[in-house]
């Protein structure tokens, strides 16, 4: 049931991506059709368009993260209130199977959209593609992107959303902005790991950030529970 | 004797320094209903935590059902035998009635479908409901439904009535007494509402800056304590204040009110010695005992 529970919890946020992922679908349509964009050469046309799945894959983790088991704490912003969250600690479940499962979920549904979003991406592409060349985008992408959601259930164990959301986003940014100073940051960002070697799309594995970003989010995990384990409410 | 189903010894806890709990000690017998009294911030929810396993005590001991809580795992099987109502009685708000049953009976392997119906009907709780829609008075019932279904040993609650209009209070009370003589469940709670505890409660236990100043058999410590009302010709002698067994003194003008247990009868005497001339021992109500000891006079 704590599964039926975090599905109750997440689905509109998994609505609002899926309505929002095909709006962005529509709009690479849009511009073939309207032509409005002829003369940009392709290579940047595919620049914008990875460039704008990067930023909707780490929407998508950082959103779906968002609800975690602190979010359950309604009231707490405003009056104190620990909302439903003292009644799901009253029943008798540890707090790391709470988190496994609604962490868990999370990340199965990040997963799904991303690759999601990562197959239209292929499927946009004008040369064909090979079985493998598929599967090493959609794994790059996706574990690159479980590095996002892990940094970001870590926040969701001890802010309130509003500041998780805020916190993961500077975060991230900071990285951005930081992996073109720092060679060696450069070489293992989750970042670069998504979005490396745009064009064209078929790189070989970038080993070095899809290793790093696996090793963190499991990392970033553990810590999540060991938090969530500490935290008194 | 019966089995003690909460204890607590010597219970610490801080929040980032200050004290709110300096070495509790609590017993509370199974079957009883005790209400767990105290201003606001003596402690009374930082103790509800702490024995639901939400808190962390900086020392002492909790033992719950005769096993002592000090880890995950213990904390769980104790939860396996409790249930939990807290202040604000919010429960998940994408839920239904039907389907909060539903996730909470998953966890209870000993939930009983007769109480499920039964309290469905009696509090006249649709399934169909969602939780926003239901009120404050409602929430509290479906909460009860859940803490009964599930065939609980130790019911606690935080502030049970807070918000209630006086029926829903009265529904309430009656189906907490019920379930402690019908189940043999345990209720423990903590109420400001002093008229409740004393019609519902046969246990009390007074806690002031996080200690415990009373605790016991309610009739037993109205048995126990005598208020003594003493008239002197002038200003109440000094002396008044040292005698044995007086637990408060209160003086104004000629007059002493004197809150004295176990001793009676020698206080009486001793203050006709000093020269009281007039004296008046009458019986003590809750409310009595509740404010000579939190008002610390």
């Amino acid at each position: 049931m704590l599964w039926y529970k975090a599905w109750l919890e997440t689905r509109w946020r998994f609505g609002f991506l899926v309505g929002m992922i095909l709006m962005v679908w529509l709009a690479p349509l849009w511009i073939s059709a309207t032509g409005v964009h002829s003369g940009v050469p392709a290579a940047r046309q595919w620049m914008g368009i990875q460039l704008g799945s990067v930023l909707l894959y780490i929407f998508t983790a950082i959103y779906l993260a968002g609800s975690g088991v602190n979010s359950q704490t309604i009231y707490a912003a405003t009056s104190g209130f620990h909302g439903s969250m003292l009644f799901t600690l009253s029943l008798p479940v540890s707090r790391r199977r709470l988190l496994f499962v609604r962490a868990g979920l999370g990340a199965i549904l990040t997963c799904i959209l991303v690759a999601i979003m990562a197959g239209y991406i292929l499927f946009l592409r004008p040369e064909a593609t090979s079985a493998i060349e598929a599967a090493v985008y959609l794994t790059r992408v996706i574990v690159c992107t479980m590095a996002v959601y892990a940094v970001s259930v870590l926040l969701a164990c001890v802010l309130d959303e509003m500041w998780q959301f805020t916190g993961v986003c500077f975060l991230w940014v900071a990285v951005f902005l930081l992996q073109s100073r720092f060679e060696m940051l450069s070489r293992v960002s989750p970042l670069r790991g998504m979005s490396l070697n745009c064009y064209p799309i078929t790189a070989p594995m970038p080993w070095a950030p899809v290793v790093t970003s696996a090793v963190l989010a499991g990392i970033l995990l553990y810590a999540s529970v060991l938090v969530l384990q500490r935290k008194e409410y | 004797m019966s089995e003690t189903i909460i204890s607590t010894q010597g219970l610490l806890k801080s929040y980032s320094g200050k004290p709110a709990l300096r070495g509790l000690n609590l017993a509370v017998p199974r079957g009883s209903i005790c209400g767990f009294l105290g201003r606001n911030g003596a402690g009374k929810t930082t103790t509800l935590k702490l024995l639901l396993g939400m808190l962390r005590p900086d020392g002492g001991e909790i033992r719950l059902f005769g096993e002592t809580v000090k880890s995950e795992a213990s904390s769980i099987a104790a939860r396996q035998r409790l249930a939990f109502i807290s202040e604000d009685k919010e429960l998940y708000p994408y839920m239904t009635v039907g389907q909060t049953i539903r996730f909470t009976r998953a966890f209870f392997p000993t939930w009983r479908r007769d109480l499920e119906e039964k309290f469905l009907e009696l509090f006249r709780l649709p399934r169909e409901k969602a939780v926003p829609k239901l009120s404050r008075g409602m929430r509290t019932q479906l909460m009860l439904l859940l803490a009964m279904a599930r065939g609980s040993e130790l019911l606690m609650m935080d502030e049970p009535t807070s918000g209630l209009d006086p029926a829903m209070t009265e529904d309430i009370l009656q189906a907490l007494a019920d379930l402690a003589v019908s189940d043999e469940t345990t209720v423990f709670f903590s109420s400001h509402q002093l008229m409740e505890v004393e019609q519902i409660c046969d246990r009390v236990c007074l806690i002031d800056e996080g200690q415990s100043v009373i605790q016991g058999v309610l009739d037993d410590l109205k048995a126990q304590y005598r208020r003594i009302l003493l008239v002197f010709d002038a200003a109440p002698p000094l002396a008044l204040a040292g005698l044995p067994g007086i637990d408060h003194l209160r003086q104004r003008g000629r007059t002493a009110s004197i809150l004295a247990h176990n001793n009676v009868d020698a206080v009486v005497e001793s203050a006709r010695a000093l020269g009281a001339i007039s004296t008046e021992v009458r019986p003590v109500t809750l409310k009595e005992l509740f404010l000579d000891h939190v008002r610390g006079e």
